[in-house]
C-alpha cells in the first residue's frame, strides 16, 4: 500500500517536472529567445499532431498509416529473427564445438552498425519493402541469437545435475530442464530485439518510401517541418516504450516462477 | 563379479581413486574403502576440498571414479538412478515448477504415472509438513521449504539410498537445526540407507549411526556414535566425541 502510494508520487513527481519543462519551453519561444522553426514549441507541436492525424504528412498519409506501416515493418522484421534466432541458438547453445566456431562471427556481427549495411542491402535487394524488413531482421537477429545461446549455456549445472541424479535421458533434459531454465534469457533477448527494431526502423524507412514514421520523419526534414519530426520521434518513443512495458507484462503472465531477471538485464 | 560379499553390504566402496585432469594430477581421493550396511546413517565429514562430495558424487553415479568400483547391493555402480536419490546443498529445484511439480518429476521418473505421481506427491509434501504449499513457486518458498521439497523430490523415486550434498550447510543455523529434527523424523518413518556429507561436527554427530572424517583424499578415522535419536547436544558422551573428532582433524 505504502509502496505503491511512493510509486505513484514518484511517477506524478517526474510528470510535473516534465510539464514544467515544457511549459518553460513555450514560455522561451513565446519570449523570442527560441526560434520557434527550430525549437517549436509545444503548442507548435501539437498543431503539428493534429495536421498528421486530420490532413495527413504528406497530404493524404495520415498519422495513422505512418504507425501501421511502421509496425508492420518491424513486426515482420523482427518475426523473421525470432523463428530463425530460436532453433539456431538452441542448437548452437547445446554444442560447445558449433558455439566456439561461432563465437567471433556472432560478436562481429553484433556490433555491426545495422544501419551501415543499408547501402548494400539497397544494391542486394532494392529499395522495396523487402530491404526494410531484412534490416530490422538483421538487427533483432543477432540480439537474440546471443541471447539465446547464452540462455541455453549459462543453465545452472546444479539443474542439470538433479536432472541426471534423477537418471533424466538427455533429450528430457533438454526438453525439460534446459528449455524452461533459458526461457528468461530468452524472453530478455526478445525484448532487447524488439527495442532494436524499433531504433533501425527510422533509418529503413529514409528510402524509398512515403510511408512509415522514418520516412515521415525524413520528409519533414525536407520541408522542415521540425513540429512534424517532433511527433513522429515521440510517437515512435511512446510505440517502443508500450511494447517493452507489454513484453514485460506478457513474462510476468508466461513466468510467474521467475523474479528478478528484469534487474539484471545486459 | 566374483565376491559376492558375506555380510551383504548395501554399498561399498571399494579401492575407489579419483583424481582430474591429466593422470599424473593430485588424487582427489587415494584408494577409498567403505561400506555402508542397509538402512544405516553415515555422515562424511571433514573440511571443504576433502573431497567428500567427490565421493558422494560417486556413489550417486554421477562422477566415475578413476579407479576401483562403487558397489550397491553387490552391483556395480555404473550410472544415476539405480535406486538413489540425492538432495543437494541449495538451489537445485527446478524454478519452473511448483513444490508439487517438483516433486511429481522425482515421482514420474520413479516410474510412476500421472494419477499416482500427484498422489505420492501430496502424500510426500505432507511427510515434510508442506501441505499448504503445494503450489507454491521456489522463488515463493524460505531455503528451509526449499530443501523439505527437495528432499521429497529425492523421496518421490522411492530411492533405497539416499545421498544428501550438505542439504542443510546454507541454511542459517536455527532452521538447519529444525530441519535435522525434520530429517529424523522423515527417516524414521522411511528407512533409507543415508550418505549425509557435512563440514559440521555436531551435525554429523546428531544425525549418523557412524561419522567417517575424511582428509586429504582419504578417511582418516570412522567413529561409531551410540545413542537413540534425537540426541541432544549436551550429551557428554557427544561432547567428548566432538572433542576428540576435532583434535583428529589437526
Amino acid at each position: 500500500m505504502r509502496a505503491t502510494f511512493t510509486r505513484h508520487a514518484a511517477l506524478l513527481q517526474g510528470g510535473a517536472f516534465i510539464l514544467v519543462l515544457l511549459a518553460g519551453w513555450e514560455l522561451a519561444a513565446a519570449l523570442g529567445f527560441l526560434r520557434p522553426h527550430s525549437f517549436p514549441p509545444p503548442s507548435r507541436v501539437a498543431q503539428g499532431a493534429w495536421e498528421l492525424a486530420v490532413r495527413g504528412f504528406p497530404e493524404g498519409v495520415r498519422v495513422w498509416t505512418h504507425a501501421l506501416v511502421t509496425l508492420r515493418r518491424i513486426f515482420s522484421g523482427f518475426a523473421i529473427a525470432m523463428v530463425t534466432a530460436i532453433p539456431l541458438g538452441l542448437l548452437i547453445g547445446s554444442s560447445s564445438v558449433l558455439e566456439r566456431l561461432t563465437h567471433p562471427l556472432i560478436t562481429f556481427a553484433r556490433s555491426v552498425a545495422t544501419l551501415s549495411l543499408l547501402p548494400l542491402v539497397i544494391v542486394w535487394f532494392g529499395t522495396g519493402e523487402l530491404s526494410k524488413t531484412l534490416l530490422i531482421a538483421y538487427g533483432c537477429f543477432w540480439v537474440m541469437l546471443s541471447n539465446v545461446i547464452a540462455g541455453v549455456k549459462y543453465v545452472d549445472p546444479v539443474l542439470i545435475r538433479a536432472a541426471r541424479s534423477m537418471d533424466t535421458p538427455v533429450g528430457e533434459i533438454f526438453t525439460h530442464v534446459i528449455l524452461p531454465a533459458a526461457l528468461p534469457r530468452i524472453f530478455a533477448g526478445a525484448r532487447t530485439a524488439l527495442g532494436v527494431g524499433f531504433m533501425v526502423i527510422v533509418g529503413a524507412e529514409m528510402i524509398g518510401t512515403i510511408e512509415g514514421l522514418g520516412a515521415l520523419i525524413m520528409e519533414a526534414r525536407n520541408f522542415y517541418r521540425t513540429d512534424v519530426t517532433i511527433v513522429g520521434m515521440l510517437l515512435l518513443g511512446v510505440m517502443g516504450v508500450g511494447f517493452a512495458v507489454g513484453m514485460e507484462a506478457l513474462e510476468r503472465r508466461l513466468l510467474p516462477w521467475h523474479r528478478g531477471l528484469a534487474e539484471v538485464r545486459r | 563379479m566374483s565376491m559376492a560379499a558375506a555380510t551383504p553390504a548395501k554399498i561399498e566402496v571399494a579401492r575407489v581413486s579419483k583424481h582430474f585432469g591429466a593422470a599424473d594430477g593430485v588424487p582427489v581421493l587415494r584408494d577409498i574403502d567403505l561400506s555402508c550396511a542397509e538402512n544405516e546413517f553415515v555422515c562424511l565429514l571433514g573440511r571443504s576440498g576433502c573431497g567428500k562430495t567427490t565421493l558422494l558424487n560417486i556413489i550417486a553415479g554421477l562422477t566415475p571414479p578413476s579407479a576401483g568400483c562403487v558397489r550397491v547391493d553387490g552391483v556395480q555402480v555404473t550410472g544415476p538412478g539405480q535406486g538413489k536419490g540425492m538432495v543437494f546443498q541449495q538451489n537445485a529445484l527446478f524454478p519452473w515448477l511448483t513444490a508439487r511439480g517438483n516433486v511429481e518429476f522425482g515421482a514420474r521418473r520413479g516410474g510412476l504415472g500421472k494419477a499416482a505421481g500427484r498422489r505420492v506427491a501430496d502424500e510426500l509434501l505432507e511427510l515434510v509438513g508442506l501441505t499448504g504449499f503445494a503450489e507454491r513457486f521456489p522463488v515463493q518458498l524460505s531455503g528451509g521449504m526449499q530443501q523439505r521439497v527437495a528432499i521429497a523430490r529425492a523421496l518421490a523415486l522411492d530411492p533405497q539410498i539416499l545421498l544428501m550434498d550438505e542439504p542443510f550447510g546454507a541454511l542459517d543455523e536455527i532452521t538447519r537445526l529444525d530441519m535435522q529434527a525434520e530429517l529424523l523424523r522423515v527417516w524414521s518413518s522411511r528407512r533409507k540407507t543415508v550418505v549425509f556429507v557435512t563440514h559440521s561436527i555436531m551435525e554429523a554427530l546428531m544425525l549418523g549411526d557412524r561419522v567417517v572424517v575424511m582428509g586429504d583424499g582419504g578417511i582418516t578415522a570412522i567413529h561409531d556414535v551410540g545413542g537413540a535419536r534425537p540426541r541432544h547436544r549436551s550429551d557428554p558422551a557427544l561432547i567428548t566425541l566432538h572433542e576428540q573428532i576435532w583434535q583428529g582433524l589437526h
